[in-house]
């Protein structure tokens, strides 16, 4: 940069006196007092010790649980309702075909995705 | 921790000093600067549930602190409740103050955050200019009205600016601190607060300017 004011280390008064006028706040008085109002709640925000803060939410939760458990419950309910799943005998029989060939001549072990999938394949 | 076993409530409180002798770190011809002298004793008395002594704190710095953050928010309204933030987050931090520097740089650190905390929360990328009538309020003395429609022009061409330009311009020429305190309060390179400073003035010493002619 050549241009020297980029290094000017002199504030500019009238710059700044223009600037400070037209920041200037008005009632002075009343931020002051708004501020100390405030004192307290500041002081005991940052003093409510974390266990507090952590039972404080103890309650709901506890009620987020149950609620939790609740639907949990019912969900599986509704899921086992509404299958025509036999038995898990049956979900866990072989399959026949050439999936359960083809797994069982493998000359490795088959991945664990692989029986998984022989198993709950539509037959 | 602080204690809060001070004084009931904050009376007598000396009035604000704009005016003070210049600071030790002042660059030649520098801006307002508050007198520092005591503020690290001040903070002590605070620490120690000296309620009086914190709204003695607030007192001395609240101008520099509001005006800080309206040059960041532009709205005054939220430029006050920004440096009330800023104020009480301070109260909060005060065992984290370093008594060995000064105390208005590390406050406008918190202020200035506070203040920009508080933007991006608005989501307002640009702060809107005051709406000329809501300034005014009546018929006023003309040369009042001059002043308030510079005023206004001002705070518009503030508020084009790039944040860090604000802070670091208001900052600078506003406030009086040098580029290394600056420097120190945006935690950005002395070098780039000197840049802001010169992008910044360039912008409003232009509008000066031009207000300067238009005047004559």
């Amino acid at each position: 940069m050549k241009n020297p004011e980029l290094f000017d280390h002199r504030p500019d008064p009238e710059l700044g006196k223009a600037l400070r006028a037209a920041l200037e706040p008005s009632d002075h008085a009343a931020f002051v007092a708004r501020v100390m109002a405030n004192y307290d709640h500041a002081l005991e925000r940052a003093t409510v010790p974390t266990w507090e803060v952590l039972a404080s939410w103890f309650r709901p939760g506890v009620a987020a649980a149950i609620v939790a458990l609740i639907a949990g419950f019912l969900f599986g309910r509704m899921v086992l309702n509404t299958g025509d799943t036999a038995s898990i005998e049956m979900a866990m029989a072989p399959v026949e075909g050439p999936g359960l060939a083809a797994l069982v001549t493998a000359p490795d072990p088959p991945d664990a995705s692989v029986v998984f999938t022989s198993l709950v394949e539509p037959r | 921790m602080l204690s809060r076993g001070g004084a009931a409530a904050v009376t007598a409180m000396p009035a604000e000093r704009d005016t003070p002798p210049p600071h030790a770190s002042q660059p030649p011809g520098g801006g307002a600067r508050i007198g520092t002298g005591d503020d690290p004793a001040l903070v002590a008395q605070t620490l120690a549930g000296d309620r009086a002594a914190f709204g003695i704190l607030v007192e001395r710095y609240a101008a520099q602190a509001r005006r800080v953050a309206r040059a960041v928010l532009g709205d005054p309204d939220d430029a006050d409740d920004a440096a009330q933030d800023g104020f009480l987050s301070a109260l909060v931090k005060l065992v984290q103050y370093d008594s060995r520097r000064p105390f208005g740089p590390w406050l406008m650190r918190i202020v200035a955050n506070a203040a920009t905390d508080r933007r991006r929360r608005r989501n307002v990328r640009r702060a809107e200019p005051l709406d000329p009538a809501l300034v005014g309020g009546g018929p006023r003395p003309d040369a009042a009205a001059v002043q308030s429609e510079l005023g206004d022009r001002l705070r518009a061409a503030l508020a084009e600016l790039p944040e860090r330009r604000q802070t670091a311009v208001v900052l600078f020429d506003v406030e009086g601190y040098s580029h290394a305190e600056i420097a120190g309060i945006l935690r950005i390179p002395e070098g780039t607060v000197r840049s802001e400073v010169f992008h910044g003035r360039r912008r409003l010493r232009a509008l000066l300017e031009d207000w300067k002619e238009q005047a004559k």
